[in-house]
């Protein structure tokens, strides 16, 4: 399990509709802000990236510091964004796939309107779950 | 790309110049001081060479021009590497400078997109950054590792006033003095030496110097020795303007720059420098590349010497390596190579420097002399870009330097950040501004804070400049850079940085993102006492529900610190604290509908105009029948919503807050406009109209509205809430009109914490409303416009007593009072009930009566007063009162009205009273007042009963009647039992008088009581009477009385139960009903109840007489005769009586048979307990199983017995009769039998053979429950026949 992570669901219109520290270090109070400036500078770069490849996970497309921004495009350009302190790059992609599915699950819903904020406990339990598992 | 024409090209053509160190006494400064200058200040003007255009060769054989050139003067004792904390010093201050400049522009709105996306690169880069970078190379000149900043000629300077000039020439160069540099053995101490005298004209005439040059001549040569004068100019003013012009643009301001020098001087001093240049510098450069290129040929060039070189480093491999490099003089082969180069460099030789520095950084690298090789490998990469050629080689020698500097450890790190800029600034020329950006961000890593802050900006400058623009990346790196600006103190670099970067955070959605920008600007702002425009960013974050409550108190608590130090009070337009649901936003206006509590609001119109139909009369007449809608009276009515001059219109809104800490919130009050009515027909016309305008007003309404409050045609009223943490709270705000007219709901004021005063307009949100459809937008501009008009005094009406919680079965006589507050005199009060099983008005005698004392039993009461209440029974849902009955301005008028609680549940009771006003004139006709009460029954007493016949008799029943005590702590106290019914009479039964003694039934307890119940058989059968018999059950309290269950309310209440019940239960109608009044002990549920008891009165109605057959038959008879057997036979008649009970047409057989079937008995038995399990409630148990188990077992026996020998007795006449019987009729038969002997026999061998014949609709319901046709075994019944005596 890597000491930081944040998850970030970021919507086609640079929204965050889903946000989670899944780190096993406790959140700082100080880093809250600093991830989500990381995460939202690294916007920029996915800009470019995804559409020079064909893939949905993009590897690492940012850095800062030691910190590392992974991100995964699914085809309705929302955007999946870690934020990892680890190199677990097979697991990260695992993550990816599964979140995917989750986030498939949530949009299936009838009642979700795309792009608009996930508060399903549901979804947030089985997140975490899956950074457990994974990350 | 020309190199020449970029920034980088030009900066290395200014950085990387010869330097000429200057030696002077202190008689030549002192001169050069009446000008304010220095000697190298006074210089300095006229070392640049622009349009320079010398032919430089150098070791090719074509010459070259050099077309710009500049020299370096510098003092020796500055020659040496500068103090790391001066330096830093040194920059801050040049920061800070900067930053007061930018002060004005803190104060205009942060940039937007479009302008900062328009910017040049000059914009993003200022003229102080330019500065900062090249003061920040400069403090890194001298360097041991390099020569380019070795001097390259010494210019020594002697006053024409000095003591032996010769001498001091001498002196001067004295190597004590001399920076280390030179006595340290890295530089060679034989450098050019140029010698020069200066005279001050203002001592003394120029012979004296022109002797001492002439001397000067002698001794060091005619060449290098120079004369110069300056000081020339008198006290004349004319010439000061244009002498001190070239030191202006240097930088050096004063009154009395150049106050000594004429125009004379300074083109002396000019053509010196020209001399000095071209005539000594570059030839003495020339010579000297041509030298060393000649040793380092001989030496290191060659395959030969190639080898011998590895070889001899191979050797050096093993020596412990020295890390400052220091094993390097300056006659060691490296360094000559590294002079070469540089050499070459400065003389623009680019491609000679760059095959000495690729020599030599092999050479440095073999050796792991690291910063060396960093140095010289930067120098190569400067050469690559200057040649513009191979730009993946510049840049590999660029990182290749640059990570090799920061290898080398703290001494190379700012030698790193050196060469970070050199190589930011080639990819930057290259544009190549994203990696540019990411060198700047590797810069800023090593360097302390501020430096680090500068570099970040400059990074973010130049993801600004890529292509296409990272914006999102411009704004992380300016909000670093303003982090390390504020942390090395540098406020308003910090605030600028930040505001620059506001734009791309403006979508709102990253919410950590946007407190920590808006926060930290309003915090600086704060700081710099700017405190209207601090507060403004401080807004933004109020409504900081996300982030931990220390964080929330810290945002709230600087808000205000920052709200209380502006000193005056403060405006905010929606201020987002508390968080104002506007959905939630519900206007209650009172036209002719008006409303006891604000609660019956809520209950939907359709209710209430279904409730209040017949009583409200029609208003229009409908034109013809394609009107559905009834046109109403005026056409504003549609558009508008109506409210009453003097009557508050009130507003419900929801509060929410969304930090952790309570928030106070204070004087909330309403924004409304009331125009009077002479306008209101134009109002109506231009509200559309002036929508478009209302947003820019809206301001100023709001502020005169306010204004007018104190003296103004509507009162408003004010409302203080305190908020606690995440608490949501509805308020309800009024405003009173009180002249007729048109008033506009215009939003919503409020003050938090007693500092700020923030407004929200509800009409913004009607707008957003628009887009979902014209219907609710519609209903928003209505309900926001009201038209005031002058209506019919409101009354005001309470039901007093009346309970929340009550026990089904509660019976109450409950108070209306109404109440009119205005002096006119209202009339033709009408009343409706929705629910009149609850709730019934009494008369208007019941008032003085005592409850329940005014239920009991009268004798001298005449029965005619309760069939008269009787008959009218529609009337207990719609009441006109007596047309007498006027409300008098300021009186309250009171009406008894009776309660009882039929059924347990959940009830809401809906009543509505009419009125109108008497007299007067008034835009409406009458008002209604609705009220509306909700009540929760609970359940007390079930009562059930069980009628069966009474076998033995005719017209007689077992009442069975089961009490269950459904309450958990309540006792009840059983008072009286009443049947209804004119011809029945209820009693006890004889034997168990001890049962029905026991008059308390505790909570959970069930209780089984019998009763007699006779059927009279006088008189015809009245439905509609309430009669009956009652019985008292309490008997021990021998003052309580019957309660009268023929009058009102118990008869009314009685057959509204009657009819409830009577839509449950189908089937058999018309059977008894049943009431049983009880008391309450004790009551906890109402404590303002007091000592009263609660009376309970129970209906069960439609209770049936359980039976198995529509039949009902009894055999009567003589029981003993004495008969003399020896004369004859016995011969008895007996009679059977036979009912029909059913309503219908019944056919019956009897049939008697002196053998009987076992067969048939023991099957009909068991039919007869199958059938008796079927009823509901309870049944006969002892009874039938008795007679089946024992007929069973006896009956078998006997059979036997009797079937051998004759039976003793016989029955006469037909085996079987047949006959018809009319529903409810009685027939009897005749029988006889004959007894042959004496004994006791049981006569019970007979059956009745039932069948229903269909006849009409009454049969339908018969055959559903019972079969149509079965068998009846006879009764048992005994005689004893005896022998005459």
């Amino acid at each position: 399990m890597a000491s930081t992570a944040c998850f970030v669901i970021v919507s086609r219109n640079d929204i965050p509709i889903y946000e989670a520290e899944v780190g096993s270090v406790l959140k700082k109070e100080e880093a809250a802000h600093l991830h989500q400036f990381i995460l939202h500078a690294a916007l920029d770069i996915v800009q470019d990236l995804a559409w020079t490849t064909s893939a949905m996970f993009l590897k690492s497309v940012d850095r800062f510091n030691d910190l590392v921004v992974s991100v995964y495009v699914t085809a309705g350009h929302t955007r999946l964004m870690l934020l990892h302190d680890s190199r677990n790059e097979d697991g990260i992609k695992s993550f990816f796939q599964d979140v995917h599915e989750l986030y498939l699950k949530i949009l299936l819903n009838p009642l979700y309107l795309p792009g608009s904020r996930i508060t399903s406990s549901h979804f947030d339990t089985k997140v975490r779950a899956l950074a457990r598992k994974y990350l | 790309m020309d190199p020449l024409k970029t920034y980088l090209g030009r900066l290395v053509l200014e950085e990387l110049t010869p330097v000429v160190m200057v030696l002077t006494t202190p008689l030549v400064e002192d001169s050069c001081r009446k000008n304010g200058l220095g000697f190298v200040d006074m210089l300095l003007p006229f070392s640049v060479f622009k349009k320079f255009d010398v032919p430089v060769r150098t070791v090719n054989d074509q010459p070259y021009r050099l077309q710009m050139f500049k020299l370096r003067m510098v003092y020796a004792s500055d020659v040496r590497q500068p103090n790391y904390e001066a330096a830093k010093e040194h920059l801050k201050q040049v920061v800070h400078d900067s930053g007061e400049k930018a002060l004005s522009d803190l104060l205009s709105d942060p940039p937007q997109l479009e302008t900062v996306l328009s910017n040049s690169e000059s914009d993003l880069c200022p003229q102080w950054i330019q500065t900062f970078n090249k003061e920040l190379i400069r403090t890194l000149s001298f360097s041991e590792h390099e020569t380019f900043d070795h001097p390259v000629a010494c210019l020594l300077v002697v006053s024409s006033k000095d003591e032996q000039p010769i001498n001091k020439f001498v002196d001067i160069f004295n190597t004590n003095q001399l920076p280390s540099l030179l006595n340290d053995g890295l530089m060679d101490p034989k450098i050019l030496k140029h010698y020069v005298l200066l005279h001050d004209n203002q001592d003394s005439s120029p012979e004296k110097a022109t002797h001492i040059l002439a001397e000067m001549r002698n001794t060091f040569g005619p060449n290098d020795c120079k004369l110069l004068c300056i000081n020339s100019a008198t006290e004349d003013v004319n010439n000061k303007g244009f002498s001190s012009v070239p030191y202006k643009t240097h930088g050096f301001l004063g009154e009395d720059i150049a106050r000594c020098l004429n125009l004379e001087d300074l083109k002396s001093i000019k053509d010196f420098m020209q001399d000095l240049n071209s005539n000594h510098i570059i030839p003495f450069m020339e010579q000297k590349i041509r030298i060393l290129n000649q040793q380092v040929a001989t030496t290191r060039k060659g395959f030969r010497n190639q080898i011998k070189n590895l070889w001899w480093r191979k050797g050096k491999d093993d020596l412990p390596e020295d890390p400052s490099g220091s094993t390097y003089t300056f006659s060691s082969i490296e360094t000559q190579i590294r002079i070469l180069g540089d050499y070459a460099f400065i003389l623009q030789d680019y491609e000679l420097a760059l095959s000495n520095y690729r020599l030599l950084s092999t050479d440095y690298k073999l050796d792991k002399a690291w910063k060396r090789y960093a140095g010289v490998q930067e120098m190569s990469g400067l050469c690559y870009f200057m040649l513009d050629q191979s730009r993946k080689e510049a840049e590999y020698c660029m990182e290749n330097a640059f990570s090799t500097y920061l290898r080398v450890g703290s001494s190379g790190q700012r030698y790193a950040s050196r060469c970070g800029l050199w190589w930011a600034e080639m990819l930057k020329a290259r544009a190549q501004y994203r990696e540019a950006s990411g060198v700047y961000f590797r810069i800023s890593i090593e360097e302390p804070s501020l430096h680090a802050a500068v570099m970040l900006e400059q990074a973010a400058g130049c993801y600004l400049l890529s292509k296409p623009p990272l914006l999102r990346k411009y704004g992380f790196h300016l909000i670093l850079a303003g982090n390390r600006y504020y942390i090395s103190d540098q406020i308003k670099h910090a605030i600028r940085a930040y505001r620059n970067a506001l734009f791309v955070y403006s979508e709102n959605a990253w919410s950590y993102i946007n407190d920590h920008v808006h926060f930290n600007v309003g915090r600086w702002y704060g700081f710099l006492g700017m405190f209207d425009v601090a507060i403004n960013h401080m807004l933004e974050v109020l409504a900081c529900g996300h982030q931990s409550l220390a964080t929330q108190s810290t945002f709230l608590n600087d808000f205000f610190h920052f709200v209380q130090r502006l000193g005056k009070s403060f405006d905010v337009c929606k201020l987002q604290l508390p968080v104002i649901n506007l959905f939630s936003l519900k206007i209650v206006y009172e036209d002719h509908r008006t409303y006891a509590s604000t609660a019956d609001v809520d209950v939907t119109e359709s209710l209430w105009q279904a409730l209040e139909e017949e009583m409200v009369p029609v208003s229009t007449v409908r034109a013809n029948w394609l009107d559905s809608q009834p046109k109403s009276s005026s056409r504003k009515d549609d558009d508008f919503s109506i409210c009453v001059a003097g009557e508050a219109v009130k507003v419900e809104v929801e509060l929410k807050n969304p930090l952790q800490i309570s928030i106070s919130v204070s004087s909330i009050s309403l924004i409304c406009e009331l125009s009077a009515s002479s306008e209101a027909s134009t109002i109506d016309r231009s509200v559309s109209s002036a929508e478009v305008q209302e947003d820019t007003n809206l301001m100023k309404t709001s502020f005169c509205s306010d204004q007018k409050g104190e003296n103004s045609s509507f009162t408003l009223s004010k409302i203080d809430v305190e908020l606690g943490g995440g608490e949501t709270k509805r308020v309800q705000l009024e405003v009173t009109p009180k002249v007729e007219g048109v008033l506009k709901l215009v939003g919503l004021r409020w003050t938090l914490s007693d500092s700020v005063v923030g407004y929200q307009h509800f009409e913004t949100d009607a707008k957003k409303k628009h887009k979902k459809g014209k219907r609710s937008k519609h209903s928003w501009k209505s309900s926001l416009n009201l038209i005031v008009i002058k209506g019919i005094p409101k009354l005001e009406g309470r039901v007093d007593g009346f309970p929340t919680k009550t026990f089904a079965g509660d019976l109450r006589l409950l108070m209306l009072s109404l109440r009119n507050h205005s002096e006119y005199s209202l009339k033709n009060i009408r009343m409706k009930v929705s629910h009149p099983r609850f709730l019934i008005p009494a008369n208007s005698a019941d008032i003085h009566e005592d409850f329940p004392q005014c239920l009991e039993k009268q004798r001298q009461m005449e029965n005619k007063d309760a069939s008269g209440n009787a008959k009218n029974l529609s009337r207990s849902a719609f009441f006109s009162f007596p047309n007498d009955v006027t409300i008098r301005g300021g009186e309250t008028f009171s009406w008894p009205l009776w309660f009882h609680s039929g059924s347990s549940g959940n009830i809401s009771l809906y009543m509505s009273i009419y009125y109108e006003m008497e007299g007067g004139s008034s835009d409406m006709t009458y008002r209604t007042l609705r009220m509306n009460y909700n009540l929760e029954v609970l359940p007390s007493l079930d009562i059930s009963f069980l009628i069966s016949p009474w076998p033995s008799r005719l017209q007689e029943y077992f009442v069975r009647m089961d009490v269950v005590n459904r309450t958990i702590s309540e006792t009840f106290l059983l008072h009286q039992l009443s049947c209804v019914g004119n011809q029945l009479v209820i009693s006890a039964l004889p034997s168990c008088n001890s049962i029905c003694s026991m008059q308390e039934i505790f909570a959970g307890q069930t209780l089984s009581c019998f009763f007699k119940l006779k059927v009279l058989m006088t008189g015809e059968k009245n439905e509609e009477s309430v009669q009956g018999s009652d019985m008292l059950l309490s008997s021990a309290i021998s003052n309580d009385m019957l309660l009268d269950v023929s009058r009102s309310p118990l008869s009314d209440f009685h057959y509204q139960e009657r009819y409830h019940q009577g839509k449950l239960v189908k089937g058999y109608q018309s059977l008894l009903d049943f009431i049983m009044i009880s008391k309450m002990v004790s009551s906890n549920l109402d404590s303002e109840e007091g000592p009263n008891q609660l009376l309970l009165s129970n209906h069960a109605c439609h209770c049936s007489i359980s039976r198995t057959s529509p039949i009902w038959w009894l055999m009567d008879g003589p029981r003993t005769i004495y008969h003399e057997f020896s004369s004859s036979f016995c011969e008895i008649d007996l009679q059977l009586t036979i009912h029909n009970c059913s309503n219908s047409l019944v056919s019956i057989r009897v049939a008697t048979f002196d053998s009987m079937l076992e067969t048939t008995q023991s099957s009909d038995a068991v039919h007869l307990s199958d059938n008796s399990n079927d009823q509901g409630g309870w049944y006969d148990v002892s009874l039938t199983n008795d007679i089946k188990l024992i007929s069973n077992v006896q009956g078998s026996r006997s059979q036997k017995r009797l079937s051998e020998s004759t039976p003793p007795f016989v029955w006469s006449a037909l085996s079987s009769t047949q006959l018809a019987m009319e529903p409810a009729s009685t027939a009897k038969l005749p029988l006889k039998i004959f007894v042959f002997s004496p004994g006791t026999y049981n006569l019970s061998n007979y059956e009745l053979h039932w069948k229903i014949q269909p006849q009409g609709e009454g049969i339908t319901d018969e055959v559903k429950n019972k079969s149509s046709s079965g068998l009846g075994q006879g009764h048992p019944f005994y005689l004893t026949v005896l022998q005459a005596p």
